[in-house]
């Protein structure tokens, strides 16, 4: 897919739904809502806060409440978003909250309102030959356009695996972009787009055929059998519970419930004459904050911050694999990034390893 | 689809202060057509349900009985939510989701407590404080849920004599051969019964033999609890134990209730203490 094909795509998609995707501002990759495809920035590098957002809002109203009767709410929005141009990383997260929220009618209604178009520079993932095999068919996506390096000219990403494939949805040219689709929604979107030069990838499950990550199995069994209390002390001892690192990290969906009690409307403007009414909201929450742990009375179980930053890893790394064979890290580094102390989650875990 | 956290408006059909500041409530759903005898809102001992005051939120409470059409949840007066469910009259409604979570182990003690073994048919219940309220449910049913031969001994502590759950039935409860030891923290005029922690009670009484025990109490009790239950020889998979933790969700989402690889919500809130002995956070 040449530039001027992909812009056809980018203001076809455009045409029903909003997109969001990766641009530059003040020098940073940040996501924004693109109306111009001239400032679609598709370079494969990260964005400062991942795609979250889009699946999981800060705050979203559960429900209505009238006295104590639940409904949904009346001014929810359905409306259909296109990610254009997620990293691979912040497409592994989406499988994540695939599972977790798995049975969550919300998320689930969102869920299927969103395109997802991945995307991939070649030269920023490198071992390029195994790329299919073992990532596209373990992402959920839609659509994947991956730009190949000049260098690596020539090999297809379907000839390790897929012999049986029309071998003309190949590298053509420097700063073109190979096209896969991942759902029937996306074969749809770019058969209608008018741009049929893509090949399907089966989604193979979020797991590898080789299974969990090795080394990550290594890490949870340390922590699982409590290696070594001092690297906890210490980043306790570091960290300052300031939580940003929950909010940046793709795969942080803790969550508190919240009434938030309205105040705007008479009664008379109401059906119903009860005085209680308002929302019932699910807000993005952190095992840094105060209150995460804390019973009616004030006991707290996370009582100091070297139990919390614990508990941090602890989901990440056991619970999360424990429950859904994945691993709860997709390795953006993002936390580190953000953190005002320093703390750099690569070497947390090499020291776990070594523990 | 579902939705786990839709909740069922129910009425307050009666309210019988325990304490100063503790109440027991009795709730009937709403709508006749849901039962609580049917398969709609059926709860087992030990379970929990989370209870919703939109406005003041929601919180996780255990039922401690279950009659007919009804259930009855007992609650400390101690934040927001709990404040304002006290200033309740009956006929007010509250909202209720649930339940959830494993209940105490009870399907293979109702079948030892059937067959003849003699083996670990009876049970020893530790509790301290409101610690009372997750097994009042089980003491009340006990032909029921433990079978006519299960021997039910408890060891409870109260911080003082005005602060024990449930008084007015004790006398029922031994009627029906409940042996109950009681404790209170520190000595005072009216109270000539043993003086200490819940922990006393076990060189204060004998202990019932071929007993599990179930453990529930503030989180401070179960460490001492436990070794006393060691010295007495109880064996690791006859100990359990319930667990309170915060919980937003009551799904295994929210991660509030998170203990190392478990969640309170859904792994427990009771816990054989053979799984999570190791688990740092836990005890």
């Amino acid at each position: 897919m040449n530039n001027a094909q992909l812009r056809k795509f980018f203001d076809k998609i455009k045409e029903d739904r909003v997109v969001f995707g990766p641009a530059i501002q003040d020098g940073k990759t940040i996501i924004k809502k693109i109306d111009d495809f001239r400032d679609l920035k598709l370079d494969g590098r990260l964005p400062i806060f991942s795609f979250k957002r889009f699946f999981l809002p800060e705050k979203e109203s559960l429900f209505e409440y009238v006295g104590v009767n639940l409904s949904k709410p009346s001014e929810r929005k359905t409306q259909k978003i296109a990610l254009f141009g997620v990293n691979a990383r912040d497409l592994k997260s989406i499988l994540i909250y695939d599972q977790v929220f798995e049975k969550d009618p919300w998320y689930q209604e969102r869920r299927e309102n969103i395109l997802v178009i991945g995307q991939m520079s070649a030269t920023s993932e490198g071992k390029w030959e195994k790329i299919e095999e073992d990532l596209f068919e373990h992402l959920s996506f839609d659509i994947f356009l991956a730009r190949f390096a000049p260098a690596l000219d020539g090999l297809s990403p379907g000839e390790s695996t897929r012999d049986s494939e029309p071998k003309r949805a190949r590298i053509s040219g420097d700063n073109d972009l190979t096209v896969f689709s991942g759902s029937v929604l996306g074969r749809e979107v770019l058969e209608n787009s008018g741009y049929n030069d893509f090949i399907h990838i089966q989604f193979s499950g979020p797991v590898k055929e080789k299974g969990i990550d090795k080394r990550m199995l290594r890490i949870k069994e340390k922590l699982e059998k409590q290696h070594d209390q001092a690297i906890w002390d210490r980043l306790g001892a570091r960290c300052i519970e300031c939580g940003k690192c929950s909010i940046v990290c793709p795969t942080c969906f803790c969550f508190r419930i919240d009434d938030q009690a309205e105040l705007g409307r008479g009664r008379a403007e109401r059906d119903d004459r009860s005085d209680n009414q308002g929302t019932r909201n699910r807000c993005w929450d952190s095992c840094f904050y105060q209150e995460f742990s804390e019973l009616s009375g004030g006991h707290k179980f996370l009582n100091t911050t070297a139990k919390k930053i614990h508990f941090w890893y602890f989901h990440k790394f056991v619970r999360i694999p424990e429950e859904f064979d994945m691993v709860g890290c997709v390795g953006c580094g993002r936390c580190a990034e953000v953190c005002p102390v320093g703390i750099d989650i690569k070497e947390v875990l090499k020291e776990i390893e070594e523990s | 689809m579902r939705n786990s956290y839709q909740t069922i408006p129910a009425v307050i059909t009666k309210i019988s202060p325990q304490t100063d500041n503790i109440k027991l409530f009795r709730f009937e759903f709403e709508k006749k057509s849901f039962k609580i005898s049917g398969d709609d809102f059926i709860f087992r001992p030990g379970q929990f349900l989370i209870l919703s005051l939109p406005g003041w939120g929601e919180a996780p409470f255990a039922p401690c009985n279950r009659l007919g059409e009804e259930l009855e949840l007992c609650v400390r007066s101690v934040g927001r939510l709990t404040r304002k469910l006290h200033s309740l009259k009956i006929g007010d409604k509250v909202g209720l989701r649930g339940p959830y979570g494993n209940g105490w182990p009870l399907n293979d003690l109702s079948q030892i407590a059937n067959s003849k073994s003699s083996e670990k048919k009876n049970l020893l219940i530790i509790v301290g404080g409101l610690g009372l309220i997750p097994l009042r449910t089980l003491i009340l049913g006990k032909k029921e849920f433990l079978g006519k031969d299960a021997k039910i001994q408890i060891f409870y502590g109260a911080k003082h004599p005005s602060e024990m759950l449930f008084s007015s039935e004790y006398k029922d409860w031994r009627k029906n051969g409940v042996d109950l030891q009681l404790t209170i923290d520190a000595s005072c005029p009216e109270w000539r019964g043993c003086v200490g922690l819940v922990t006393k009670l076990f060189d204060a009484a004998k202990v019932v033999e071929n007993a599990r025990a179930f453990v529930c109490g503030p989180p401070v009790m179960y460490k001492s609890v436990i070794e006393k239950l060691k010295e007495k020889k109880f064996e690791e998979e006859d100990i359990y134990l319930s667990f309170e933790r915060r919980m937003h969700c009551g799904i295994g989402v929210c991660q509030h209730c998170g203990v190392g690889n478990f969640y309170t919500c859904k792994h427990g809130p009771v816990f054989e203490y053979g799984l999570i002995k190791n688990t740092l956070g836990a005890i």
